[in-house]
């Protein structure tokens, strides 16, 4: 505000500024809002409508020569945004919006229904600082960078921000992903055991998140959450009875890994995604998952494993032990998450 | 919806400026709220109240001349209040503007504004961008009281000024009103003067001003009149513009006849 008031006295010696003004907003360089302020009474009479009350509808209607004096064009292809219109007592308040053209690298702006100058405000919508430009009446804005406004994704900087979030998503925010980790951990220290287990897990679970992602498979997190807090309780328990692989217990973690992609889906999509690196986040996110949970197999190897999982008291005093811990844990999570 | 494709299809690029007072017969104590207006065929925009804008925005009564009073960015632009009966003259003076036109809109605008001299200096001119500083010398008539014949409009000394020579708030209005033409307080001839009508503001009536800078106009009772004029020169060296021109408003109600 202040800026434009700056901005304004410096150009007043020039011009003669009316009480109109026009902002425009990109959102991610998706859709657009256009918001023009004027005088209601001026319009409604450019218009030859004698009376205000009249003057929303008469904008909003579809073939309204409004539309022909305003336009909004990215390279240069105009648009035909929606309109409309709230009348106040002194204003007129009229809003266009709409989709921007896939690509599209610059807007141009044209608002013919004033006699003075107006300011043309342009920002992104995750700017608080914008562009102003004054203009005259029925004068065509210089073409307008989207690129400055909009922040520019790259691919790089989005898969590194993508693995990070799945990595903190596990590890340390996700401490019932890593409960699992580690039931799926001390059943044995048998390197293949470990193994089969975790790439079991990491297909499953790769293959309910992209499902759920792109939409073919939606469950709500009140039956998601619940399952996965049973899923490492069962998974802590059978721990407790069992000390080698079976094959069905590979079967369970790739069912269990079905129910945590679900939730992973949940994490991600509250993230909102930018539509063109979808498949770049989705495969990254995926990523810094795995990473997440080998970062927790590897400390629980380095802190006990490593030197202790050969000696005979492993079992007793760490495995059976930590597998009940985690077992209350998740039957404590499993009835918190129900009721 | 005539009215609006008019609008439409109108080439104009340099617009009107005139003074719309909330009232014309206003009484005395009254406070009146002066509105600017910028745009053409009497549709306009509110100008809101610029101090850098402009060098004067006085009213003459009686009693002498003011300043309008008005916070900076208000529209209205200007309060004044009347404090005596008899004609009040409002006005506006500007400070220059300058503007740019592309020389075909330019020479276009030249033929609406009947200035034939600056269009013939132009016919072997390199069409161009054009510069142009304008400057705006705007008055407004309001009259307080019963009309009476004998109080006239004045000179304010704006550098191109209206003068209504009959108070067209008289009765004897209805048989024409003589306007006189300055330029820094000289008679101007031959130049065009258009008036036209808020009830119709497409239909002008307009004469070129004789040797005395005098015009008459016949111009029909009721409805709010605006008589303008425009002069240009060509700018002096140094004033980084190639022309200079002025544009002269006059507005007022004529009365219905009983």
């Amino acid at each position: 505000m202040i800026r434009l008031l700056l901005l304004a006295a410096l150009v007043a010696q020039a011009h003669e500024i009316g009480t109109s003004r026009v902002s425009i907003v990109l959102h991610a360089g998706r859709t657009y809002d256009v918001e023009i302020a004027t005088d209601a009474a001026a319009l409604a009479e450019k218009l030859n409508i004698t009376n205000t009350a009249k003057l929303a509808a008469f904008i909003e209607a579809q073939s309204s020569p409004f539309r022909q004096r305003i336009q909004l064009a990215f390279d240069g292809a105009a648009m035909q945004p929606a309109i409309s219109c709230q009348v106040l007592p002194d204003a007129a308040i009229i809003r266009l919006s709409g989709t921007i053209p896939q690509g599209a690298r610059n807007l141009t702006w044209n608002f013919g229904w004033t006699f003075a100058s107006y300011a043309l405000s342009v920002r992104g919508d995750e700017s608080k600082d914008s562009t102003t430009q004054w203009l005259e009446g029925s004068q065509t804005s210089p073409p307008f960078d989207i690129g400055s406004v909009t922040p520019q994704f790259n691919r790089w900087r989005t898969a590194w921000r993508y693995i990070t979030l799945g990595f903190t998503h596990i590890m340390p925010n996700g401490l019932d992903h890593m409960l699992f980790v580690l039931g799926i951990y001390l059943l044995s220290s048998r390197a293949r055991t470990v193994l089969m287990q975790v790439s079991a897990f990491t297909l499953a679970h790769s293959i309910t998140l992209g499902l759920s992602m792109y939409g073919l498979v939606s469950v709500s997190p009140k039956v998601v959450e619940p399952l996965i807090a049973i899923s490492i309780a069962y998974v802590a328990i059978e721990n407790i009875f069992l000390s080698e692989l079976k094959s069905w217990r590979v079967a369970l973690v790739f069912a269990f890994g079905l129910l945590h992609g679900l939730g992973f889906a949940g994490a991600l999509k509250e993230l909102d995604l930018p539509r063109s690196e979808f498949l770049t986040a989705l495969l990254t996110f995926n990523i810094g998952v795995e990473a997440g949970q080998l970062a927790v197999i590897a400390a629980a190897f380095l802190l006990v494993g490593w030197h202790y999982s050969n000696r005979a008291w492993y079992r007793g005093r760490v495995v059976v032990p930590a597998s009940a811990m985690i077992a209350v844990t998740a039957v404590y999570w499993t009835v918190e998450r129900i009721f | 919806m005539k009215r609006l494709l008019l609008l439409l299809t109108s080439a104009l690029q340099a617009h009107d400026m005139w003074i719309e007072p909330q009232t014309f017969t206003p009484n005395t104590g009254d406070i009146v709220g002066v509105k600017l207006r910028v745009g053409q065929n009497l549709m306009g925009d509110p100008l809101p109240r610029s101090a850098s804008l402009f060098k004067n925005f006085i009213f003459e009564d009686a009693t002498g001349r003011k300043d309008l009073v008005g916070r900076e960015g208000s529209n209205p632009a200007g309060f004044l209040r009347v404090n005596a009966p008899g004609l009040l003259v409002i006005g506006y003076n500007s400070n220059p503007s300058p503007v740019e036109l592309e020389s075909e809109k330019f020479n276009l605008y030249l033929k609406e504004e009947g200035l034939d001299a600056i269009l013939a200096q132009r016919a072997n001119k390199p069409a161009a961008k054009v510069r142009e500083l304008f400057s705006r010398c705007a008055k407004s008539l309001v009259y307080n009281g019963p009309a009476a014949a004998i109080q006239n409009d004045r000179a304010l000394g704006f550098p191109l000024e209206l003068i209504a020579e009959r108070n067209p708030y008289a009765q004897s209005a209805a048989t024409g009103i003589p306007f006189r033409l300055t330029y820094n307080n000289q008679p101007l001839a031959g130049t065009l003067v258009i008036a036209m009508n808020r009830l119709n503001p497409m239909e002008k009536v307009h004469a070129r001003t004789g040797k005395d800078g005098r015009v008459r106009l016949h111009l029909s009772p009721g409805g709010m009149w605006l008589v303008k004029a425009v002069h240009m020169t060509p700018a002096p060296a140094g004033a980084n513009a190639d022309y200079m021109s002025y544009w002269a408003s006059l507005t007022f109600e004529m009365r219905q006849a009983k």
